[in-house]
């Protein structure tokens, strides 16, 4: 049974109630659903921004670590004041702040052989936004398992890309290799332009199993077909 | 023939440029062009398009005209003239 929307979510999502195929059964379904962000640094901050602006109903959010100043070029959820303090809080206070509609769990922590496997069960979409190779392949492994649906991105300078469904046999994902470009601190350039759009392509593409790579250089998206293994289809609430 | 083949990210920055057109023999698969361009895209690029024993590494992603496939698997793959072949090697920037 799809949960009813009350009157003042009906008012708050009046604009894209309004859109084609969306609608109020859309938002319904939206309400059900639940998604966990693995790290809501730029590019997962940012899709738990618009998740919960959204309206979906349930957002459980992991990340360890207080804020760095130098996370404040990209990290959209933080703010200034909130330096040398758990990043996971001050995205806990902006979601809220956002839409007191969406229950939001919060886990200090980043996905590891400990937790991937719970945090993964909770939800009914995960997407990966960690900058380690270690923490994505850990959840594709975990979303694999369980046949829950993963839309992965990542960032390179002024490139993103943005992965759809998950990939059945780690195989088939490209593992990196010991030149791959792990993540940097210390080269991170001021980019959030090339996160917004990653953030935002993720909401869109979270059905469509594809990837994704923009650039802002050339502003073509590609959306490349895998020729790989077909996915779970997105858990419906049983109406 | 021809092919025109594009670069992102580790590769695009090695190869100082987002594409180029290619000239191969007819006839050429993917590991010969991942060998052309090793050769001559210089010492950045070469180790994210063969591994050290000189194979497609599994660590890159072929799209050929949009559909892709690990590079060590679609290394015997016959190319077609004006065939546009995209490489992406990972990246785990968030």
């Amino acid at each position: 049974m799809l949960p009813h929307l009350t009157p003042d979510e009906l008012h708050r999502y009046e604009w894209q109630l309004w859109v084609r195929d969306f609608g109020e059964e859309g938002q319904r379904k939206l309400k059900a659903a639940s998604v966990l962000v693995s790290r809501i640094g730029g590019v997962g901050g940012t899709v738990a921004m618009q998740l919960a602006a959204a309206g979906v109903g349930r957002l459980v959010l992991a990340h360890a670590g207080n804020l760095r100043l130098d996370d404040l070029n990209r990290q959209l959820l933080m703010s200034t004041e909130g330096i040398g303090r758990p990043r996971i809080e001050a995205a806990e206070v902006r979601l809220r702040a956002l839409n007191p509609h969406v229950e939001i769990e919060t886990v200090a922590e980043n996905i590891s052989e400990a937790n991937a496997a719970e945090l993964v069960g909770r939800v009914d979409l995960v997407v990966g936004a960690a900058p380690l190779f270690t923490e994505r392949l850990l959840l594709n492994r975990e979303a694999v398992r369980q046949g829950k649906p993963l839309v992965d991105s990542s960032m390179y300078d002024l490139e993103g890309r943005v992965t759809t469904g998950n990939f059945p046999c780690s195989a088939r994902w490209p593992r990196p290799s010991a030149r791959s470009r792990p993540w940097k601190r210390s080269s991170s350039s001021p980019d959030s332009d090339s996160r917004w759009p990653v953030g935002c392509y993720r909401l869109t593409s979270a059905s469509c199993r594809s990837a994704l790579s923009l650039s802002p250089a050339d502003p073509t998206v590609r959306c490349v077909a895998p020729r790989t293994h077909p996915t779970p289809e997105f858990p419906r609430p049983k109406d | 023939m021809k092919l025109r083949v594009e670069y992102t990210a580790q590769l695009r920055t090695a190869a100082g440029r987002p594409a180029d057109e290619i000239e191969l023999p007819s006839g050429s698969s993917v590991g010969e062009l991942l060998r052309h361009l090793a050769s001559h895209l210089g010492d950045g690029a070469a180790p994210h398009l063969l591994t050290s024993e000189g194979h497609a590494p599994r660590s890159l992603l072929i799209v050929i005209n949009d559909t892709a496939a690990p590079a060590h698997e679609a290394a015997h793959r016959e190319l077609q003239p004006g065939d546009t072949v995209l490489l992406m090697p990972p990246i785990a920037g968030g």
